[in-house]
């Protein structure tokens, strides 16, 4: 099968040479839930040359709903490896790194290191402020997105030049288990997988310094402008300080 | 002076998406709260966890900037600000 052809529809707009960006292009897939799954399918048939996806969890019947990246035979499954097998069939030019494995602050460095960009694909604030963390450490950008019900979010933060999800959001929002259709979480991870094609290939402008907010109950759209906290703990002027320190030594 | 408040998600369910209010001199995120709070049955009880604490998933942006930044529900408000209450969601 020829690789030239899969992209003849998209290359008109990003060029050959956008093409081979996302080819050499290392994005790290944090979750391989239901945004990851639609992350992860629209990236991968896109051209992305590596895929790191990382999840902790087991397929379940209640996954289904949303999470499409996984088939009936695949409950019981690690996600990951269930994972792997649909972006490998979806196209063969990928490399999948399926890492089983639960993202927290002694593991997120290994993770994250090696990859150009980090998606959100998480479902809980505390392990989002710990790849915001990474993200601001490492200078990766990261992609945040989350969803509830008919609602969902999205911002791109720059570390450094935009505001961090600890600026927008700084205390976490109780764990709940909460209600969520799948068509959701499909419409807030294609979004950040525009962002995460557009950020690769350098085209358009991507979404920072806005917060989008998307109401699918009412079938709208808004982004709000955000702005930077300059003593954000995790990337005001304290922190800098620390990252300057840390980079003399 | 005029203020714009703008809603979203959940909030929306007791409440405009949009309103220009105008409000005196002086004003503060609480005084504008409580002017909310006397239009919109139930905005209360979605919003506070007691009368002076708002429930952890609230919100409020003024000009883009989290007011738990500036201080806090007594926040000066000026003329032809923005604010924006949204209960960030959290699932994946």
């Amino acid at each position: 099968m020829s690789s030239d052809e899969r992209f003849l529809r998209q290359i008109p707009l990003i060029g050959e040479e956008g093409q081979e960006k996302l080819k050499k292009a290392r994005i790290l897939i944090a979750g391989a839930g239901g945004l990851g799954s639609a992350i992860a399918t629209y990236l991968a048939a896109a051209g992305v040359g590596y895929i790191r996806i990382v999840d902790v969890d087991i397929v379940e019947n209640s996954n289904l709903n949303r999470q499409i990246l996984y088939h009936e035979p695949d409950i019981g499954a690690c996600k990951v490896e269930a994972a792997e097998k649909t972006i490998r069939a979806l196209s063969h030019d990928v490399e999948v790194d399926a890492i089983c494995r639960h993202i927290d602050e002694k593991t997120v460095r290994d993770l994250v290191r090696g990859t150009d960009l980090i998606i959100d694909g998480m479902d809980n604030f505390a392990a989002r402020y710990i790849l915001n963390s990474a993200s601001l450490d490492e200078k990766i950008p990261f992609i945040h997105g989350a969803v509830n019900g008919f609602y969902g979010q999205v911002t791109v933060i720059l570390p450094g030049i935009t505001p961090c999800l600890r600026c927008i959001v700084p205390t976490p929002p109780t764990w709940e288990r909460n209600p969520i259709i799948g068509v959701t979480c499909g419409v807030i991870g294609c979004i950040e997988a525009t962002e995460a094609f557009k950020y690769l290939t350098g085209t358009g402008e991507i979404l920072k310094n806005r917060l989008l907010l998307w109401d699918g109950l009412r079938g709208e759209a808004e982004s709000l402008q955000i702005m930077r906290y300059p003593d954000c703990i995790d990337c005001g002027s304290s922190a800098i300080e620390q990252d300057v320190r840390r980079f003399r030594v | 002076m005029n203020v714009t408040v703008k809603s979203f998600a959940t909030f929306r369910e007791v409440m405009d998406r949009q309103l220009t209010l105008d409000i005196p001199e002086g004003s503060t995120i609480r005084t504008l709260l409580a002017e909310l709070n006397g239009r919109y049955n139930g905005l209360n009880e979605l919003m506070f966890a007691t009368m002076d604490t708002l429930k952890d998933f609230v919100n409020i942006l003024k000009n883009g900037r989290n007011i738990h930044f500036l201080a806090g529900l007594d926040t000066p408000l000026d003329d032809g600000d923005l604010v924006a209450l949204f209960p960030p969601v959290a699932g994946g």
